[in-house]
């Protein structure tokens, strides 16, 4: 889990293209968007495109978004549990 | 007072549908002549209300002029109402479309990767949506509260189930997930592009002067790797209306611009707007100063 929160912080960081955030940074129990790591509703669309691309798991809907985009810990969460073995 | 107001309404309505079941959309739209001229002449605040766009659409017209023009825009969207309600007495009532080049949004559609339509509060808009099922896959509308309502309310009357699927957009991340899911699948996400009411937006040139748009169509497709279609719909007689696809292209993403980056989308947008009100001047009904910053922040 802690290798996939890794990999997910630099996706993040990278993709993004959030300038002066090392993954060290970002707290596991932070929240992404708004008052966490300040993404928004376009980062979440960009966000929902990367998870698919990187990991094949496709985030469906809202109450599935807020679950996963409530922080690095509930995303590795996510991810894991749908991810295609 | 308000009770009796109300009730006045009430009446007034209850008759306008009387005399629209009696005669039909003739009948109904002679009566709205005298109705609307008087409306204009008595309300200072729709001539307040229409005249920022009027006043850029027809910049060389005199005051006369300008109330003429306010009038026929009143009368239009009047008619508009109209059209709604006679479709919703009438069972049997239908308008005839024509949609001359749909094979552009088909061709984009065959190749499964799916299509943001980008849309405006012209013509029939609620109308075009009931005929878009034509595009074999499955469209999803963003939509606020009040569209939403107008949107159902259209389908409540007619007594059919909507030809499309509402996705919210004042939910968690304005319906952003569910959006770039559908397109994902291959679907059509169908955006109301001219009125800014939240979110990202940009400041474009339109009919002259500065206007705020929404960009959030444009970050979608540009996220997810799809195409933009401005497809508006025109009242084209009393029984019919026209579809069009009046620009289609990729929004390009430059992130270090934030929303800027898709400025060239917006203004896309807003050219093939300024072609469809030059063709079609009475069928935009935005009733707002659309480019003041003092009435766009009174939206938020």
């Amino acid at each position: 889990m802690e290798k996939l929160k890794e990999e997910l912080k630099e996706i993040i960081i990278r993709d993004l293209k959030i300038q002066g955030v090392d993954p060290a940074d970002i707290d596991d129990d932070a929240p992404l968007f708004e008052e966490g790591l300040g993404l928004d509703s376009l980062d979440a669309v960009e966000l929902v495109v990367l998870i698919q691309k990187h990991f094949g798991v496709q985030i469906e809907d809202m109450e599935e978004g807020r679950e996963a985009f409530a922080s690095i810990n509930a995303l590795a969460r996510y991810v894991s549990e749908r991810r295609p073995e | 007072m308000k009770k009796t107001k109300k009730r006045l309404e009430a009446l007034g309505h209850g008759i306008f549908y009387f005399f629209l079941l009696l005669g039909g959309q003739p009948l109904a739209y002679l009566m709205l002549f005298p109705v609307v001229m008087v409306y204009v002449i008595a309300s200072r605040r729709i001539h307040r209300l229409a005249s920022p766009y009027i006043r850029r659409r027809f910049p060389d017209a005199g005051p006369a002029a300008r109330f003429f023009h306010v009038f026929r825009l009143v009368l239009s969207f009047a008619r508009v109402l109209v059209d709604r309600a006679w479709l919703g007495l009438r069972r049997n009532a239908a308008l005839t479309g024509d949609f001359d080049n749909s094979g552009v949004l088909l061709d984009v559609l065959k190749e499964g990767r799916g299509l943001v339509l980008v849309t405006a509060h012209v013509g029939n808009w609620q109308t075009a949506l009931s005929h878009i099922d034509l595009l074999e896959t499955r469209v999803n509308s963003l939509m606020h509260y009040a569209e939403e309502e107008v949107a159902k309310h259209f389908f409540d009357l007619k007594g059919e189930k909507p030809s499309f699927n509402i996705i919210r957009n004042d939910g968690f991340m304005g319906g952003m997930i569910e959006a770039s899911a559908a397109l994902s699948r291959g679907e059509v996400v169908m955006v109301m592009a001219d009125r800014w009411a939240g979110g990202p937006a940009v400041e474009v040139d339109f009919l002259g002067s500065r206007a705020r748009f929404p960009a959030a169509a444009y970050g979608l497709a540009a996220a997810t790797g799809v195409p933009v279609a401005v497809l508006l719909a025109a009242k084209t007689g009393m029984r019919s209306y026209s579809l069009h696809v009046w620009d289609i292209f990729h929004p390009e993403r430059n992130r270090s611009e934030g929303p800027r980056q898709f400025e060239a989308s917006a203004a896309r947008f807003a050219r093939a707007l300024e072609r469809y009100v030059e063709r079609y001047p009475y069928q935009w009904y935005n009733f707002f100063d659309f480019w003041a910053a003092g009435s766009r922040e009174k939206e938020r």
